[in-house]
């Protein structure tokens, strides 16, 4: 049952975060809120044994995307706008719209899961895949062993394609025009 | 010296450390890793090089030398030996190593050599361009050394994802070499659209490739091939999709096919998708366009020969109005549009789009005769194209504006009265590209249009002989340019040195060559495709 709970305490945790996202008035606690729904999602992907699909959340959406959002909040200076007012404005639409996503979710849960009706009953019984439990490999560990022994080649090509990349952003940054180049001003910084 | 310990630390010691890597684990037997010798030697000389000429040019006990000339030689001397390790394969028939994701079998091994040997003269002839463009950072040979590595092992990849990563290695090199000089407004913007579309076109592929696993659960060609050597009844199997009936599973993989088809379509620059490549050759520096106009599309036609064809016999039938389509499209927009382009560079681009066709058309008949003409078409492109790149490129006007390159039909004018040799090369090299009767190029044209016949498309063959007749009219412009244009100052050019002129007359006689006793290339070319 423990498993449930922490699942529910993450899934409330990634409805109210994304609740935060759309509705706090300043941009950067709109983003450490989108990174924590981020957060909370991954821990319901690792409660359901796809490690791989968290850790790939973790580095690529919070550690690339979110941070990339950040960045570009803080320079684009953007203003606090009451975004309250809007909410009424735009009420009608969205919520048509959303009515019928959640119709077509819901028509698709129906058709596709059907509840167990023993649950929580006498007869209910659980099924134990014991070959699972004697000899576990989780996810990341299967592809692992997959990457470095068949895929050896295709591992280190792509070691290549990371090192182009990270050739070419040198190479389109880099300046070596030292007349009009930008340096930090430590005085103007501090005194500002 | 300190450096010095440290370069050679690793020299000596590294390349032990990662062939013991390979060799000891035990999915590498080493006849595998003997097999990829040619890509592994690249490979690694390449990192090498990297960290050589870091060590290098960054040292201030040496003054911070530039090391370009000095690349140029490392680097053909470092392709030369991957020839050599490439010709040096002694595999008897056809071999698939690193669990059948490479193969090693005439059309992989012929055309590396081609490539490599077209690259190391592709690599002399841009030497001196780099020089009178002040690019002076060791990267940029790095670049092209990459983009050949990743051309190299395109050739000999079995599988989805090798393809996919070699692809990729191929073209972030090549948007580097257009975006190069960033000075240059032109540059950066070449490299910014080649960039996106490239890019765009890279996840159609990934898109068609993951369409195409979830239909028969592989990516490997070799399964591919075992699935799909017969004829599918369209109603044997279905997928029962809930809101859409019953679909048979060769229409979704049709669709899967169609998008990586769509995505090699984009990289070729054939036909509707081609608006990227006279942007990109126009602006970006014409060392890199050399290697955008030369290099990749054999290495990708391999690829494409040995995705459609070996593996999808079965289904490719239904295919073949597509292809034509796509074949006489493109020869269309190459001839037409051609025709009122004034831009060496531009016109040269779009020359490729309609030879492209040429081989796509060939392509349709589906047989190994036209495997056969393919190869033997793309080869002779190749060997033409760097014959005409390399007058283009060595021909420096004497002007005010002494960095601008690009030049437009006008800066040929009388180019007779000032170099007449050079004219007339010239003039034949471009011949050979538009097809004329007493040279290389008419023969592979006519291969193509006798296998078009022979599978009874007349009406496709029609039109492109006609298009190939209207294509011709530029080229002869050109030539027109060359020898009878009445103006009173001619321009002047820089004269040649011994090097350049001696690739330009080997190139030269090798088109009349290969017109004289074509047999020993077309055996090759044979060889190729089985």
């Amino acid at each position: 049952m423990l498993h449930y709970k922490i699942a529910l305490f993450f899934s409330i945790s990634l409805i109210f975060s994304s609740f935060f996202t759309i509705l706090i008035n300043n941009p950067i606690y709109s983003i450490l809120f989108l990174i924590l729904s981020f957060v909370s999602a991954t821990g319901i992907l690792i409660l359901l044994e796809s490690e791989f699909m968290a850790f790939i959340f973790i580095v690529i959406y919070i550690g690339a995307i979110a941070v990339l959002f950040l960045f570009v909040v803080m320079l684009l200076n953007i203003k606090i706008v009451d975004s309250i007012k809007d909410v009424l404005k735009y009420f009608p639409i969205s919520n048509f719209i959303g009515f019928f996503i959640l119709l077509e979710i819901l028509i698709f849960f129906i058709n596709y899961f059907k509840f167990n009706p023993y649950f929580e009953s006498f007869l209910f019984n659980v099924h134990i895949n014991w070959l699972d439990k004697i000899d576990s490999v989780s996810d990341i560990q299967s592809i692992g062993q997959i990457i470095y022994t068949y895929y050896v080649l295709q591992f280190l090509i792509a070691g290549f394609i990371l090192l182009i990349s990270i050739l070419g952003a040198v190479i389109l940054t880099l300046s070596y025009n030292k007349v009009n180049l930008k340096k930090q001003d430590s005085f103007k910084q501090t005194s500002r | 010296m300190p450096f010095i310990d440290f370069t050679d630390f690793f020299v000596y010691y590294f390349p032990f450390f990662i062939l013991d890597f390979s060799i000891a684990s035990s999915f590498c037997e080493l006849e595998e890793v003997i097999g990829i010798f040619p890509e592994l030697f690249l490979g690694l000389s390449i990192f090498f090089l990297f960290l050589h000429c870091l060590l290098i040019s960054s040292s201030g006990e040496k003054n911070y030398p530039l090391m370009q000339s000095a690349i140029v030689n490392i680097a053909s001397y470092m392709l030369f030996l991957t020839l050599v390790l490439a010709c040096n394969f002694s595999f008897s028939l056809k071999s698939s190593l690193f669990n059948n994701t490479i193969i090693l079998d005439m059309l992989s091994v012929y055309s590396k050599q081609y490539l490599l040997v077209v690259s190391i003269v592709l690599i002399f002839l841009v030497k001196p361009y780099l020089k009178y463009q002040q690019i002076n950072s060791f990267e940029y040979l790095l670049l092209v050394l990459f983009s050949i590595f990743g051309l190299i092992l395109l050739c000999s990849s079995n599988d989805l994802i090798t393809a996919y990563l070699c692809i990729e290695i191929q073209s972030l090199a090549f948007y580097l070499l257009a975006a190069y000089k960033k000075n240059s407004a032109f540059s950066t913007e070449a490299g910014l659209k080649y960039f996106i579309l490239g890019s765009f076109s890279s996840s159609m592929f990934l898109f068609g490739s993951s369409i195409v696993y979830g239909i028969t659960g592989t990516t490997n060609f070799e399964d591919l091939k075992d699935l799909f050597f017969y004829i599918f009844d369209e109603g044997f199997m279905t997928i029962n999709f809930h809101i859409l009936h019953n679909i048979s599973y060769t229409d979704v993989l049709n669709v899967g096919l169609s998008f990586i088809f769509i995505s090699l379509l984009f990289k070729l620059a054939l036909a509707p998708f081609h608006v990227w490549s006279p942007d990109v050759y126009e602006s970006s520096l014409t060392s890199s366009t050399v290697f955008f106009a030369v290099l990749p599309k054999l290495s990708l036609f391999v690829f494409f020969i040995r995705f459609f064809q070996f593996n999808f016999t079965g289904i490719l039938e239904s295919w073949k109005f597509y292809f034509i389509f796509i074949a006489l499209i493109s020869i269309f927009v190459g001839s037409f549009v051609g025709l009122e382009i004034r831009k060496i560079k531009t016109l040269l681009a779009y020359s490729s789009v309609s030879h492209m066709g040429y081989v796509v058309l060939a392509f349709s008949a589906f047989s190994c005769e036209s495997v056969q003409s393919m190869i033997s078409y793309l080869l002779i492109y190749m060997f033409t194209n760097v014959c005409v790149w390399c007058i283009f490129l060595i021909l420096k006007l004497k002007k005010n504006n002494f960095k601008k390159s690009n030049m437009d039909l006008s800066d040929f004018s009388s180019l007779n009265k000032s170099n007449l040799t050079l004219s007339v090369f010239f003039s034949i090299a471009l011949f050979s590209l538009a097809g004329f009767p007493p040279l290389i190029g008419f023969y592979v044209k006519v291969k193509v249009f006798a296998i078009i016949v022979e599978e009874t498309q007349y009406l496709a063959a029609v039109f492109a002989i006609l298009c190939s007749v209207i294509s011709t009219f530029y080229y002869i412009r050109i030539i027109k340019v060359l020898f009878f244009e009445n103006n009173l100052a001619g321009n002047l050019y820089f004269p040649l040195t011994y090097f350049y002129s001696f690739i330009v007359a080997f190139c030269f006689f090798f088109l009349v060559f290969l017109f004289a006793s074509p047999n020993l290339f077309y055996l090759s070319c044979y060889r190729m495709c089985f």
